[in-house]
């Protein structure tokens, strides 16, 4: 009897987790993305305010510092999107850095108001040579 | 065990992590993250060690169910705890690597991060099961049903990066090409044995723990039927008192 009580539900909280997870409010962020290329594609389904996430490479030599925050390109090598951010970018933000902004189409830019850094797997020394970015596409 | 086999065991487990955190502050700085990657020889061990714990659990779990002896119950019930604290490190140093290089602790729509944590609760609630019921055997055999079918959560955590397009980076280490350089990865394996030690002396312990407990739990239940039978004494009849 105890244990029933305490069992069924635990079970059923597990499984309204894991269901919200899959087929919940998650389910849209289990793209937890948008490369340029699907957000251009898809640009149709984000009328302008309609709150999205946009991952990708910031291009070389298009960070600009701006009063309220960081103008930069962002690509995933197919497609590219201008990004407007308003805030401080993170301490690791720099040219040819995987990052997941957050916000929303502003005609053709995309106007975010968070940012954070998308870090790829690669563990390197300082020393050893070339830094290859990440093409932002992979999982 | 002898005593001087347990003592020598954490000896050897402290040395481990003393040489283990030796080695990581020797490691050069990351090219993009500088000294923040350094997390990784606690966060990486963690991880992998958790999903060795949980297995561990449910194979203890399946090998009672077989055999019925208490041992693979106690090895099960002390892996699943070394499990959750193996996971809470990850889940923790995680989240203090993830605020400089990500820019955020926690991010609520990851697969990596929400499985985990959810990975990490199921086995709380493991513990708390074992917990609620008193009677051993059918704690033992709830408990191995739990720790087995709990077990799918391991690999979902796993191939959780592959899987889903997440913050959390992909994987480094177990693949072809493994991106990462001779000294990191030197380092990495030094921990991950360090973190194997300490582990190792955490089950021995644990289960030592767990068997005497059970031994107390037996004399105490043999102590309380003697009180109760004590507790009752027979009328004297051959003595009837004066002033009847």
């Amino acid at each position: 009897m105890q244990y029933k009580w305490f069992v069924l539900p635990a079970i059923g909280v597990i499984v309204l987790v894991l269901g919200f997870m899959m087929f919940g409010g998650l389910g849209d962020n289990l793209i937890y993305y948008l490369t340029p290329t699907e957000a251009v594609d898809q640009h149709v389904d984000f009328p302008d305010g309609e709150r999205f996430r946009l991952g990708g490479l910031v291009t070389e030599g298009t960070v600009e510092t701006t009063s309220g925050g960081v103008t930069f390109i962002v690509t995933d090598g197919d497609r590219s999107i201008t990004v407007v951010h308003t805030g401080a970018p993170p301490q690791l933000f720099r040219e040819n850095i995987g990052v997941v902004v957050e916000g929303a189409w502003v005609g053709d830019r995309f106007e975010s108001d968070t940012l954070i850094i998308n870090h790829d797997e690669e563990y390197r020394s300082e020393e050893d040579g070339t830094y290859v970015p990440p093409t932002g596409t992979s999982g | 065990m002898r005593e001087r086999s347990y003592q020598a065991l954490s000896l050897m487990a402290i040395a481990a992590i003393a040489v283990g955190f030796t080695v990581a502050t020797t490691v050069p700085p990351e090219r993009v993250q500088g000294e923040f990657a350094k997390i990784m020889f606690v966060h990486v061990p963690s991880a992998w060690l958790a999903f060795l714990a949980f297995g561990v659990t449910m194979i203890g779990g399946a090998a009672w169910l077989i055999r019925k002896t208490p041992i693979w119950d106690r090895v099960a019930a002390a892996s699943a705890e070394v499990g959750v604290f193996y996971t809470a490190l990850a889940l923790m140093t995680g989240m203090i690597w993830g605020y400089p290089v990500w820019g955020t602790f926690w991010d609520w729509s990851d697969a990596r991060m929400m499985s985990t944590a959810i990975m990490f609760f199921v086995y709380v609630g493991y513990l708390a099961l074992r917990r609620s019921i008193p009677d051993p055997e059918t704690r033992a055999r709830r408990s191995a049903i739990l720790g087995i079918v709990a077990f799918v959560q391991v690999p979902l955590v796993y191939f959780s990066v592959t899987l889903f397009r997440t913050l959390h980076q992909g994987t480094t280490v177990v693949r072809p090409d493994a991106p990462i350089d001779p000294e990191f990865l030197r380092a990495l394996m030094i921990n991950l044995a360090a973190f194997t030690v300490v582990y190792a002396a955490f089950m021995t312990w644990r289960t030592r723990l767990a068997r005497l407990e059970d031994e107390l739990e037996e004399t105490e239940a043999v102590a309380d039927f003697e009180i109760a039978g004590s507790g009752i004494t027979a009328p004297n009849l051959e003595e009837a008192p004066d002033h009847v």
